[in-house]
């Protein structure tokens, strides 16, 4: 195998001999946006104009900022393009920037808030306050190339460990990092990994490592990114789990909704292995290492651990009690530590940086007990009512409203925060009052919502909190295995009683009910979905009792938004009488003559709020 | 068995000590305290589904929620059952369950029993009947862990979740054993037809379930006849040194761990399904090892599916010195292959190869086969000439007996060492057992009518290391009532490995373990569910000893049967030569001084071969005329006519016989 310094050497010169590189992103969102014909379209424009020798064109993997992809990079500089097509838009960038040397201005950001525009991306908000470690590498290396792994430093985690480390060194410094899991539970990473060594030493068997890549969360895609855009870092942080714990075959347990992360990672499987990196004897030690890949079956739940190893053994994806552990017992009985992918994407750093360097980040002393706090960074996927929507990774203990207001650029349309709702399907809302809370795993269970795997929803006054409980209720009803009765049977009980709410049908009692049934399918249930289940409606009851009372006794929605719960009418003040609402009604419930003011039968109004939406003077109100 | 370590909990307050590994229902049960359950089963694995069995515990400090039916108590703890969020929880439990399926009586009991009456959870999804199916999964678990099948699984997801078969249609596959519908607490699972039409199948199932359930949770620790098959003998019996090694010189050797059931397990069974003769079959000890690539033969090259090993045949290679399961394995095939027999094969040759070290016959006469112990290559290449009918295959294919003619006959070979050496009594080869140390087991296979197995008769364990045949009398008793009740199997074409390979956890309890009665009675209910016929010890025994003389007087018939016919080879008995003496020397010195009561201080090896075999070939012959008068036979072995006459089967023809050989 060649040298790690020379192949980097060689990779970073071939880089730098370029004037310049065009990064452009190519991650699912700005590849669905048009990314590819992006790239094709520089690739050609470069052939024509005899450009290529000059200018490199590079894909790389999602830069976060998926909502205004497709984007482009042109480095060294760092300018940062966006909403990039390939008509027009890549001659200009061409023309005007690579061979004119100016910028691009009309293809820059601009801040929705005062419109100004940032010419590169450590101008732009988004992206100066976030502080990227798992992420270390997106948007600036190829993934689909090993060398440009190698070229920023990669494998010499690996390297440095089989040359000169032991398995409980590692371990140590795993532990004394302090990282916690980033797949939901937040359990310490090395302490896992020791009680699998342990167990695999005590056993005399040879453990397993796998990768959960299942990201069943609706809305989050902070593991497919890390693989799309740095599956090495994946590879590698697998190793140096497989070289402590001794085992020697990994698996990648994909969701098969992710066909671009499975091919990247299987081209990085196959491009180590080709290297040596992966296979018998790396780097000339006793150290044999493979990993394969696992298609998921297609189910939330296959996401929690037993599940996940049911599944990848060929059975129903439902998970077992876990009073003998996975590390104890796992995949085909073995003993078996399972992280997630941005678990697995930080460890090359921790070794490399040194466990000091990744306690520092974050809250809590984390050096002498792992639960001490959280350590490191988080990536978080921002959506709902927000401006920038996106990938962000910011360092555990910043506070929601920086993640919110700083970087999230605030809610669209000067509207009103009014929840977030984080860690997923069973995670919790959190009001407006806790927005200077610390974002780590020990403040968010304490506010009745969790961590998760990072799913942030913004929410503003228009959402109904009895609404998004049921929403979430609903997911999980349906995503419910139905092993265990308190799950099986409370979901679809407690999904029953919000939609009767919603509906106006809410009595006397169904709070006590709601708040009764939750608690105990959080208490009994088999698994963690069921087990954290409650939360949804427990954290909105606790936070917007007073919006519950109002659909129960006073049939009213205050965010406007159950329908049945909610009438529009036509302000006569503010009616001009320009027709626009009567024409879109679906329903023919809104008659008025031109310039005069108009009105809506209620009888006929089915609710769909289209006048609401459309009427330019604000005259439709809901009440 | 490994017994566990003991643990410290404290239940409901009092203080007790528990096996680790308890499930902590099991624990708590035996206080004899009321858990409410729905989705456990005694007989089955615990699936941890209803969620009513919830219990509060304190362990390292901190109190949780778990289900006590499937939790393994591995360190102590503290336990309440009926705390205040216990009891909680569990109304909300079954308050879904009353909801769900309001008339159910299993669900009505349990709601009760947890102060349950009214449900708000009555809607849309609530099931009248009163035999719906409450999903405890009993059925699942039942048709996977007694049946070994997996006919019956759950379907849908979350509310949906149902019991169903492969796409929603009956499977041919089912077995229809009904298992499934015995363990169904509510009647959801009917059998609509007894097939064969028994008198009373309720009888057959109430015994033949007791079967499943001890297979399913009492073979894992007792035999593990389901996991490595009969294989699991081979560690057992090289453990109590009972393995033959090199032609039973020995009986264990240092390298059995190259073909024990470990190895077999880890490198050679693949089949990942139950294998048995016939479907159904709980036990399901056959094993298989696909894919094996042959070395050598008609097939070599080809992969193939090897039916084995069983014990004998692993034993057998050992006895011919053959440590290397690959070599095991491609025996194994052959000989099922060529219909061979891979005891006869393995023990002649094991013969053969101690004769070849021994220079009673050199590669002259195994035409150039160096036939040392442990040359699989070799045994392999004889036993190709033995199916091809070439060479000296030819010969050894004739079995030991006849070898032991020849060898006389034409090369003058030492016919008093080939007799105590060649392991066949009435021309047959002695199964793959050392029973050196077990008179009864001696008498056991040189008693045997068809010849030296051990399939009427297997008392080593009882004999030597459970030590419950002392006397003469004991070993009469056992060679009277084994042979019988073994033979009785015969009768009715019963399979015998669910009688005493797995038994019941109380066996030992039992005044007579080693006939482990409520296995006899089991097979006594499945006759009398078959055919209404009621059968208790003393019938059996008449109707196998009426098929036990006879096969007796026409041994006879046929040449054999007398005392001369009963004998063993004096290897079997005790140590032939020098070096087989010497390896266990302690023992026998021990033998001759506290048992013979001779001081073997002082004395030569062949001095005290001498006096130890003077000492056992009595004692075998004493053994021999005991057992003889407490089967009716006179002393040369033949049944009188009086014994004839007594069990009815005095017939002119049969009355000559034994007249004429009368001793
Ligand atoms: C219902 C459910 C779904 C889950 N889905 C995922 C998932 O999609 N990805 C993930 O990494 N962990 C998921 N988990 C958490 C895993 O069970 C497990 O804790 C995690 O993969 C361990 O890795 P970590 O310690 O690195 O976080 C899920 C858990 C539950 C209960
Ligand atoms: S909690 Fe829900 S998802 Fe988990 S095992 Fe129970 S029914 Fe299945
Ligand atoms: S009858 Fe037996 S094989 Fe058939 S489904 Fe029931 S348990 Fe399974
Ligand atoms: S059919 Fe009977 S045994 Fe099977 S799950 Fe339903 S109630 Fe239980
Ligand atoms: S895919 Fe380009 S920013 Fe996410
Ligand atoms: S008895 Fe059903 S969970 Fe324990």
């Amino acid at each position: 195998m060649q040298d790690l310094e020379t192949i980097s050497r060689e990779v970073n010169r071939d880089l730098r001999a370029y004037k310049a590189t065009l990064m452009v992103c190519t991650g699912t969102g700005c590849i669905s946006a048009g990314a590819f014909n992006v790239r094709d379209a520089l690739n050609r424009i470069l052939k024509e104009k005899s450009l290529e020798s000059d200018y490199l064109v590079i894909g790389t993997g999602c830069n976060g900022f998926c909502a205004v992809g497709p984007i482009v990079v042109v480095q060294p500089e760092g300018i940062f393009y966006q909403k990039v097509k390939a008509k027009g838009d890549v001659e200009e960038i061409v023309e005007k920037h690579l061979q004119k040397g100016s910028v691009v201005e009309r293809l820059l950001y601009r801040d929705p808030a005062t419109g100004q525009r940032f010419q590169t991306m450590a101008d732009i908000g988004f992206f100066s306050k976030q502080r990227p470690i798992a992420l270390r590498n997106k948007g600036i290396i190829d993934p689909e190339n090993i060398e440009h792994y190698i070229g920023r430093g990669g494998y010499r985690a690996i390297r440095g460990i089989l040359e000169s480390g032991s398995p409980d060194e590692v371990i140590e410094s795993v532990i004394k990092s302090g990282i916690r899991g980033r797949g939901g539970g937040g359990f310490p990473a090395g302490i896992k990994w020791r009680s699998a060594r342990e167990a695999a030493l005590q056993r005399r068997e040879i453990p397993y490592v796998v990768c959960n890549a299942d990201e069943g969360d609706p809305g989050a895609f902070m593991d497919r990114s890390i693989i799309e855009a740095d599956p090495h870092s994946v590879i590698e942080g697998m190793m140096i789990g497989a070289f402590s714990v001794g085992a020697n075959e990994g698996f990648v347990y994909v969701r098969k909704e992710y066909p671009l992360a499975m091919a990247r990672l299987g081209k990085a499987i196959r491009q180590a292995r080709e290297r040596g990196l992966l296979g018998k004897n790396i780097f000339e030690t006793e150290f044999s290492f493979d990993i394969h890949i696992h298609r998921g079956a297609g189910a939330f739940v296959c996401g929690e651990s037993t599940a996940l190893m049911a599944s990848m053994s060929g059975k129903a994806g439902e998970p077992r009690a876990k009073y003998v552990h996975n590390v104890e017992y796992g995949y085909r009985d073995k003993p078996t530590v399972l992280n997630n992918v941005e678990t697995w994407a930080n460890i090359p750093v921790i070794i490399e940086k040194g466990s000091d360097w990744f306690a520092s980040i974050g809250t809590g002393n984390v050096r002498e007990n792992p639960w001490g706090g959280s350590s490191g960074t988080k990536v978080f996927s921002l959506v709902g009512a927000i401006n920038n929507t996106g990938l962000v990774e910011v360092p555990m203990g910043v506070t929601l409203r920086e993640i919110i207001y700083e970087i999230g650029g605030g809610i669209p349309g000067g509207r009103r925060f009014k929840a977030v709702q984080t860690g997923g399907p069973s995670g919790g809302c959190i009001p407006v009052e806790k927005l200077d809370m610390p974002v780590d795993f020990d403040s968010l269970t304490e506010a009745g919502s969790m961590m998760g795997s990072g799913g942030m929803i913004v929410m503003d006054d228009r959402t109904c909190m009895v609404d998004v409980a049921k929403y979430f209720t609903g997911f999980l009803m349906d995503e419910s295995c139905g092993k265990c009765t308190p799950c099986r049977e409370g979901l679809p009980a407690l999904y029953e009683t919000l939609d009767r709410i919603c509906n106006g049908q809410g009595k006397e009692g169904d709070i006590e009910f709601l708040e009764e049934v939750s608690e105990t399918v959080s208490a009994t249930s088999l698994c963690q979905l069921g087990g954290t289940a409650g939360n949804p409606i427990l954290s909105t009851i606790r936070y917007f009792r007073d919006e519950y009372h109002a659909h129960i006794r006073d049939k009213r929605c205050p965010a406007g938004h159950c329908k049945a719960l909610i009438t529009y009418s036509i302000n006569h003040e503010k009616c001009t009488g320009c027709t626009l609402c009567a024409l879109k009604c679906p329903s023919g419930a809104i008659t008025g003559e031109k310039k005069q003011t108009h009105r809506i039968d209620p009888l006929k109004c089915i609710k769909c709020g289209i006048c609401f939406e459309v009427c330019n003077f604000d005259a439709v109100e809901v009440k | 068995m490994i017994m566990a370590d003991k643990i410290s909990i404290v239940i409901n307050g009092k203080p007790r000590e528990i096996p680790e590994g308890t499930f902590l229902l099991d624990a708590v049960r035996k206080e004899g305290i009321t858990v409410p359950t729905l989705c456990h089963h005694k007989d089955l694995m615990p699936s941890g589904t209803c969620r009513l069995c919830i219990c509060e515990i304190e362990v390292r400090g901190k109190k949780k929620l778990v289900t006590a039916c499937n939790y393994p108590v591995r360190e102590p703890l503290e336990v309440w059952t009926d705390s205040e969020t216990v009891t909680r929880h569990r109304r909300i439990l079954a308050e879904m369950y009353l909801g769900r399926w309001p008339n159910v009586r299993a669900v009505r009991e349990i709601a009760g029993l947890c102060g349950v009456s009214e449900s708000r959870f009555k809607g849309r999804y609530t099931e009248e009947d009163p035999q719906s199916c409450i999903l405890c999964g009993h059925c699942v678990r039942a048709c996977r862990e007694f049946a070994l099948e997996r006919i019956l699984d759950f379907a849908g997801r979350g509310i949906h979740r149902h019991i169903a078969m492969p796409f929603n249609e009956v499977d041919p596959h089912c077995i229809g054993c009904t298992s499934c519908a015995y363990v169904c607490p509510t009647g959801a699972i009917q059998i609509v037809d007894d097939l064969n039409q028994p008198v009373d199948p309720q009888m057959i199932r109430d015994h033949g379930m007791k079967v499943n359930a001890e297979m399913a949770n009492l073979d894992p620790v007792q035999c593990r006849m389901r996991e490595v098959g009969t294989a699991n003998i081979v560690d057992v019996m090289n453990q109590y040194d009972l393995l033959p090694v090199k032609n039973y010189k020995y009986g264990s050797h240092p390298e059995v761990w190259k073909i024990d059931s470990k190895m077999l397990k880890a490198k050679y069974f693949t089949q990942n399904m139950p294998d048995g003769c016939w479907k159904g079959c709980s036990m399901a000890c056959a094993k298989t090892i696909d894919d094996f690539e042959l070395r050598t033969g008609p097939y070599k090259g080809q992969k193939v599916c090897v039916d084995g090993p069983e014990y004998e045949t692993a034993a057998g290679g050992s006895n011919m010195g053959c440590f290397d399961a690959d070599f095991i394995a491609e025996f194994n095939f052959y000989c099922d292959t060529y219909g061979i027999d891979t005891i006869s094969a393995a023990t002649t040759i094991a013969f053969v190869m101690e004769c070849f070290e021994n220079g009673v016959i050199d590669t002259g006469v195994t035409g150039g086969l160096e036939l040392n112990f442990g040359s699989g290559d070799e045994v392999l290449e004889l036993l190709h000439q033995m199916a091809r009918g070439e060479g000296f295959g030819v010969d050894v294919g004739q079995g030991i007996r006849w070898l032991k003619d020849k060898w006389e006959n034409e090369y003058g070979a030492d016919r008093k060492f080939m007799d105590d050496i060649g392991m066949e009594t009435k021309g047959l080869e002695v199964s793959e057992y050392v029973t050196k140390e077990s008179l009864a087991q001696q008498c056991g296979y040189g008693m045997a009518i068809k010849g030296p197995q051990h399939d009427e008769a297997w008392l080593i364990f009882m004999d030597m290391v459970n030590n419950e045949l002392p006397t003469y009398e004991h070993k009469a008793e056992a060679l009277h009532y084994f042979p019988l009740w073994r033979t009785w199997f015969g009768l009715y074409g019963l399979c015998k490995l669910c009688w005493n390979d797995v038994v019941p956890a109380d066996n030992k309890m039992t005044s007579e373990p080693q006939k482990v009665p409520d296995h006899v009675n089991n097979y006594f209910k499945f006759v009398e569910g078959m055919t209404g016929i009621k059968l208790d010890e003393q019938k059996m025994l008449d109707q196998s000893a009426r098929v036990y003389n006879l096969q007796r007087v026409m041994s006879r018939m046929l040449g054999y049967g007398t005392r001369r016919d009963d004998y063993m080879p004096y290897r079997a008995l005790g140590p032939v030569t020098a070096e087989e003496y010497e390896s266990r020397q302690d023992r026998y010195d021990k033998q001759l001084r506290e048992i013979v009561g001779v001081d073997p201080e002082g004395r030569s090896t062949s001095e005290k071969i001498k006096i130890l075999r003077d000492y056992r070939e009595d004692q075998y012959d004493k053994t021999v005329s005991v057992v003889y008068r407490r089967r009716g036979w006179d002393d040369n072995g033949v049944p009188t006519v009086e014994r004839l006459k007594e069990l009815g089967i005095d017939l002119p023809e049969l009355v000559a016989i034994v007249e004429k050989n009368r001793g």
